[in-house]
């Protein structure tokens, strides 16, 4: 016999009080590890499919007058660009040191002509790079799939009074509708997109390049950093991030992040107090066996010693319970999370079942306290 | 000889200004050891008060007490669980043995902040068990033992550390007479190898083993006789 068993023996005396002590903290530990192990992994989840969705980086010809970035391209030859791009540099590109950081370059070509009698912009890309580059796109028809094709803007549409499976001339050539872009809002509307080498053609200038969008993986990598490399690629290019996608990404995953640890801080909350409650409701009940213990001897250390074994003892098995259950559910459920390979997270389980424990020790602090500042005689004047 | 207790002016007040009561007054009596002395008088007069501040579980509001070369007002609370681990044992009326622990658990609770062997522990419990005639009944719980054996329970665990004090209020108050009794006798047996004994009673009928009778009234000695010439 001693103060740890006698505290074990006094729990499974009264096993319904500990299950409801426990109770607080293994629901508080399995919701904290079952989210903070979800959120951890779909830290990285997110951060993929939001790598997926369009790019971060633009690669455009340094020009003299005009700063140019994405969705600012000036067209015609108003300024003098120092140098061109041409797709010869896509290799250049993809051939930087964080090569394998690189999701995809995709080169366009901008270029104004006619179309059926209008003035129209011309977008150009490669036809099988169209589903990479512009994923949201929805479009009424299909997308241009090979050269011949275009896909007009919704104004564009709109102006050329054409639909999908109508027929567009340009430069001579017939070109066939093949879909027709919902309104995006954006400078596309008004576009109309074929493949690059058609637009090339028009342009009368093959192999030209407006710029590159470039997609990078940039998760625990600075984006900074692919964007130096390829400067030193194409010393001729400007290279800027889209600061914008990047930081939204960030701010995406930290808002997850930061709901996980505000619910599951929450319930850890109320499991503390849970275990208060009843610990202290423990105390008042053994107001009599705490004075027979002070009686027979029992230092005021051994007390504290006697109740912190207990509440130890039901919140050390429910936080293991608790993590155990944490990791259970957040593998179960990960699929719905978007999580495809679910795996099992060590550090939430191992800071759940401290973070249990220590909460169970805290909470068995006042009524310890308590316990300790009885009167003895208060304790046995039941005599 | 020595006293064992020395107890002078010790008063007791409880509560604070508007409800005091003042469960003892002026309170003084030296005890030899090996006397068996029983402390006599209505409700209220202050016997438990009297125990409490003898067996260090309450300091006395005014007085001193010194038992067994110790004066408790200079302890501190340690000091006080100390000196109640290892000079008094206690035995109440209602015997407070832990309903959870089998009766050789029991005894061995004063002991289980101690770091002895658990097999030594149980050896001490069991011969103790033995010494108050409970062989074979150590892994009875105290549900499955009668009112008799569980003050015998109380009575051994109280002997654990072997103290050289006993106190005990009222431990046959919940007993028959027959039963109370052996208890009594018990006692006596302990008082004559050497225990100091101080028993709260109601029962007169105690008096007959006692060597000293205390009678306490309104919380002051009112009688102190001495029953039996001590055997020196
Ligand atoms: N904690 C307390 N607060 C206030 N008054 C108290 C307290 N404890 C005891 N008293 C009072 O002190 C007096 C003595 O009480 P005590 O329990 O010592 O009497 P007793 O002689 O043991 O009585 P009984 O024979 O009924 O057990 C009583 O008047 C009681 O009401
Ligand atoms: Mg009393």
């Amino acid at each position: 016999m001693n103060i740890r068993k006698l505290a074990w023996k006094n729990l499974l005396r009264r096993k319904s009080r500990a299950v409801f002590t426990g109770l607080g903290i293994f629901l508080g530990i399995a919701t904290f590890v079952a989210i903070s192990s979800i959120t951890s992994q779909m830290e990285g989840a997110v951060q993929d499919q939001l790598d997926r969705f369009g790019a971060n980086i633009v690669v455009s010809p340094r020009a003299e007058r005009l700063s140019l970035g994405f969705g600012d391209i000036a067209l015609g030859g108003t300024e003098v660009a120092h140098s061109r791009l041409a797709i010869a540099d896509k290799e250049r590109i993809a051939s930087i040191h964080h090569k394998d950081r690189i999701r995809s370059v995709v080169p366009f070509i901008l270029a104004a002509s006619d179309v059926s009698g209008k003035n129209l912009v011309w977008m150009g890309l490669p036809s099988t790079d169209l589903a990479i580059a512009r994923p949201w796109w929805k479009i009424t028809g299909s997308p241009v799939r090979e050269r011949g094709e275009v896909l007009l803007g919704a104004e564009a549409a709109a102006m050329l009074d054409k639909g999908p499976g109508g027929t567009v001339t340009a430069g001579n050539r017939l070109y066939r509708v093949a879909g027709v872009l919902h309104p995006t809002g954006e400078k596309e509307d008004g576009m109309v997109i074929a493949d690059i080498g058609d637009v090339q053609s028009l342009a009368k200038n093959p192999g030209a390049v407006t710029y590159f969008e470039v997609a990078a993986l940039c998760k625990d990598c600075p984006v900074e950093d692919i964007v130096a490399q390829i400067g030193q690629a194409l010393p001729g290019a400007r290279v800027s991030a889209i600061r914008q996608v990047v930081e939204s990404r960030k701010a995406a995953v930290d808002q997850l992040r930061r709901l996980g640890f505000g619910v599951s801080s929450i319930v850890l909350l109320i499991g503390g107090l849970m275990v208060l409650v009843t610990v202290m409701g423990g105390v008042q009940e053994r107001t009599r066996e705490i004075g027979v213990l002070r009686a027979v001897g029992f230092r005021t250390r051994s007390i504290f010693s006697l109740l912190f074994w207990e509440t130890g003892w039901v919140s050390l098995l429910s936080s293991l319970l608790g993590a155990a259950t944490g990791i259970a559910a957040a593998y179960l459920v990960a699929p719905s999370f978007g999580i495809e390979h679910p795996g099992i997270r060590m550090l939430p389980a191992l800071l759940g079942t401290a973070a249990g424990l220590v909460l169970g020790l805290l909470g068995a602090v006042p009524p310890a306290r308590r316990a300790a500042a009885l009167s003895p005689t208060e304790a046995i004047r039941t005599l | 000889m020595e006293p064992i207790i020395h107890l002078n002016g010790v008063s007791m007040i409880y509560g604070g200004n508007g409800t005091r009561a003042t469960a003892l007054s002026g309170v003084s009596f030296d005890v030899r050891p090996g006397e068996y002395a029983v402390i006599t008088g209505e409700s209220g007069a202050g016997k438990s008060t009297l125990l409490a501040i003898l067996g260090g579980l309450q300091i006395p509001s005014e007085g001193t007490v010194r038992i067994h070369g110790v004066d408790l007002s200079a302890l501190p609370s340690d000091g006080l669980a100390d000196f109640r681990r290892e000079t008094i044992g206690f035995v109440f009326q209602a015997y407070h043995l832990l309903p959870y622990l089998t009766a050789r658990e029991n005894v061995m609770v004063p002991m289980s902040p101690e770091r002895v062997s658990p097999g030594e522990k149980v050896e001490r419990a069991d011969s103790l068990l033995a010494a108050v005639g409970l062989d074979g009944k150590e892994d009875r719980l105290p549900s499955q033992l009668s009112g008799g054996e569980s003050q015998r329970v109380a009575i051994a665990r109280a002997l654990v550390h072997d103290p050289p004090v006993l106190l005990a209020d009222e431990p046959t108050g919940n007993l028959d007479s027959a039963t109370g009794e052996q208890i009594l006798d018990l006692f006596s047996g302990l008082n004559g190898r050497g225990k100091t004994v101080l028993m709260v009673t109601h029962n007169p009928a105690n008096l007959a083993r006692a060597t000293r009778s205390i009678r306490l009234r309104d919380g002051r000695v009112e009688e102190d006789r001495i029953l039996a010439p001590l055997a020196v």
